[in-house]
């Protein structure tokens, strides 16, 4: 049972320590398209990357990856699955005892039976649509965030997969860093036909290059559109996240008992 | 990390691991004698105080064997010693005799066998019945002060 | 009063289900690292964990042997004099290395360096999506980080264990003989009269082995199931020193008692 997206999370419900994450939440990602996962901090988007990637249970609800429901599916089905999925994470996550050849050749040693000079020219391919083929010998610790995170990047899609997650892409970058990143994302996901789901609060970067935004709050999809659609909502909730507005649904101040009840008056 | 360098290491490693159990099992512990072949002999004492297994049974100072037990036997209810001879030994007479001794200061109990004058020699099984039980020091006292007496 | 004692053993019964809960995680943790299959990857893989593991922690058992063994032979020689019996330091010290100090210090050495470099390895390893990166990849970080780990640590320890015995009734050799004047003959001659290969070497080594299980053990899970933060990891490694030293001693005691409980 699933409506026509390449992912599909259906009455999913998650809780951590007693508080619910997400509660009926329902959301399709359409296939070839950058999806943008958004919306201010701690409503859950990188839980929402992990319920999409298999690393963790929905505990009410079904999550479908390529139109099967992960949470019944065997360890070795999800790995297969996971072949067609490539993720980068904040950190980039590059395993430090290898150099940035040996990180990107390292899935296409696990899964492919390729020969020396077939996986050297791949490798090489890969960095260079990084713009990264010159620091192929160095070693992760002698990068800058920035270049981890590209070298990182091309070991995601090194295996040719149809769907790639990005967690907070942005996050901490330079401007120059993230005019980078965006021309990758958006030219890997054209040229290599993926489907790109992102995960960011940076509005000004994620709508320049998504296809559809989804606005995550309060535990449910708040509103998803085109992006320019959502530029001119007027959805209160959605205007204070767009335009960065200090107060609004959101309040600026956390809910406490009234400031005159809590001063302490003379003693 | 030259992965010469961490082969060769983790190889002197192993080898220098092997060659210290081997060296510890010929220069430091007691080695061969131990396990060739050895056969049950038994000796009854009158008193066997001091004296329990893995005590040293020797002949002329020498050791030729181990105690297995001490207990009771209960025809004779005297102290019947097991002991195992190593199967090297195998020409203690029929009429050896055994006795309890104290070794070094801080008085460890042992077995001494001196031999006899037969030719049948002993076999597995048999039991020595020459034996001189171990000293015990409040006999000793008692024989001393009984000697005091009759002066 | 009676609502404070009820919440109290409410808290204690939460606590001893937790403890329970984690035990049983370290254990499906064991389980799966030990029935994995070998590839010929697995043992390049082992090679360089027994470098980090078993000879990076060489030197650190090879001087603590040599001092522990050159302070017994200076304390027994000592010791025996007063009995007049200076010549058997050789067995005293070797007894005393091969059946208790040996497998003990080795083992708590080893916790302190391997075992808490394993943790914090680990530990890093989960804050910065590596594990997380490796299941992504299709491949189990359980078989391909934990296993090798292991399996090093349990190779190495017996190992560095046997050379601290050496090592150490060498370096008490240098002080009684070479220094304090016992003959050679005697130190060694009464040494390998009253040291058993059956009964205390190897009892030594097997020793050496239920430490290497346990550190081992200890160290990967802790470094596995860790908070990943900079202070989560810093807990674990602490974890990691304390635990393994308590069970080494604590399983020393037992192990002591039922090798050499009877004997004499």
């Amino acid at each position: 049972m699933h409506t026509d997206g390449i992912i599909n999370l259906q009455n999913v419900s998650f809780y951590r320590g007693g508080r619910a994450i997400f509660e009926d939440l329902n959301c399709a990602i359409a296939a070839g398209k950058i999806t943008a996962i958004m919306g201010p901090s701690g409503t859950g988007k990188t839980t929402l990357l992990r319920l999409i990637s298999g690393q963790l249970q929905p505990h009410k609800g079904q999550v479908f990856l390529f139109d099967q429901d992960i949470a019944k599916i065997k360890q070795k089905q999800l790995n297969q699955l996971r072949k067609r999925m490539g993720v980068l994470f904040q950190s980039g996550a590059l395993f430090t005892d290898l150099s940035v050849f040996e990180n990107v050749a390292f899935p296409l040693r696990e899964h492919m039976n390729l020969s020396a000079d077939d996986l050297y020219n791949r490798v090489l391919t890969q960095l260079e649509a990084v713009g990264l083929r010159g620091v192929k010998d160095f070693m992760p610790s002698q990068l800058s965030g920035g270049m981890a995170r590209r070298v990182a990047l091309a070991r995601a899609v090194a295996m040719g997969p149809e769907v790639i997650l990005y967690d907070e892409p942005f996050a901490g970058q330079d401007p120059i860093a993230m005019a980078v990143l965006q021309r990758l994302i958006k030219s890997l996901n054209d040229q290599l036909q993926l489907t790109s789901v992102l995960v960011s609060h940076d509005v000004a970067e994620a709508f320049a290059i998504a296809d559809h935004v989804i606005l995550l709050g309060e535990g449910r999809v708040l509103a998803q559109d085109h992006p320019d659609a959502l530029k001119t909502s007027t959805d209160p909730a959605v205007k204070q996240f767009i335009h960065g507005e200090a107060d609004g649904v959101i309040p600026f101040h956390y809910p406490a008992p009234a400031l005159q009840d809590e001063l302490r008056g003379p003693s | 990390m030259n992965k010469r360098w961490l082969e060769l290491s983790v190889g002197a490693m192993m080898v220098a691991g092997i060659a210290a159990l081997v060296a510890l099992a010929l220069q430091v512990s007691g080695g061969s004698m131990r396990n060739v072949g050895h056969y049950p002999v038994s000796a009854l004492f009158e008193n066997a105080a001091g004296l329990g297994p893995k005590a040293k049974v020797t002949m002329a100072g020498v050791t030729i064997g181990e105690v297995v037990a001490v207990g009771i036997d209960p025809d004779t209810l005297m102290a019947e010693v097991r002991m195992q001879i190593y199967g090297q030994i195998n020409y203690l007479s029929i009429d050896s005799s055994a006795s309890i001794l104290t070794a070094g200061l801080l008085g460890e109990k042992y077995v001494g066998i001196t031999a006899g004058a037969e030719d049948d020699l002993l076999g597995a099984g048999d039991v020595i019945e020459d034996t001189q039980s171990a000293l015990i020091l409040e006999e000793l006292i008692g024989q001393f002060l009984i000697n005091l007496g009759d002066k | 009063m009676l609502r404070f004692v009820v919440d109290c053993i409410a808290n204690l019964g939460a606590v001893l289900l937790h403890k329970l809960v984690q035990m049983g995680q370290a254990l499906l943790m064991l389980l799966q690292a030990t029935t994995v299959q070998p590839k010929a990857s697995s043992l390049t893989r082992l090679i360089q964990q027994l470098y980090v593991v078993g000879v990076q922690s060489l030197i650190i058992i090879l001087v603590s042997a040599l001092f522990i063994g050159m302070v017994l032979g200076l304390q027994g020689f000592t010791l025996l004099s007063a009995y007049g019996s200076e010549q058997a330091v050789g067995q005293m010290v070797a007894l005393t290395l091969v059946r208790e100090l040996a497998p003990v210090v080795a083992a708590l050495l080893f916790a302190g360096r391997a075992g808490s470099a394993l943790t914090a390895e680990i530990g890093l390893m989960k804050a910065t999506d590596q594990l997380a990166s490796l299941e992504m990849v299709g491949i189990d970080p359980v078989h391909r980080i934990v296993a090798p780990r292991f399996w090093a640590g349990i190779i190495s320890l017996p190992l560095l264990v046997a050379i601290f015995s050496l090592v150490g009734i060498y370096g008490g050799h240098l002080v009684a003989v070479e220094w304090l004047g016992v003959y050679s003959g005697s130190y060694w001659g009464n040494m390998q009269q009253a040291v058993d290969f059956n009964e205390d070497v190897l009892n030594g080594m097997l020793k050496a082995l239920v430490f290497a299980f346990l550190i081992s053990w200890i160290a990967l899970y802790q470094g596995y199931s860790c908070l990943p933060t900079s202070q989560g990891i810093s807990a674990a490694t602490t974890r990691t020193v304390v635990y393994s030293s308590l069970a080494i001693l604590g399983f020393d005691f037992i192990l002591t008692a039922l090798m050499f409980g009877g004997a004499v």
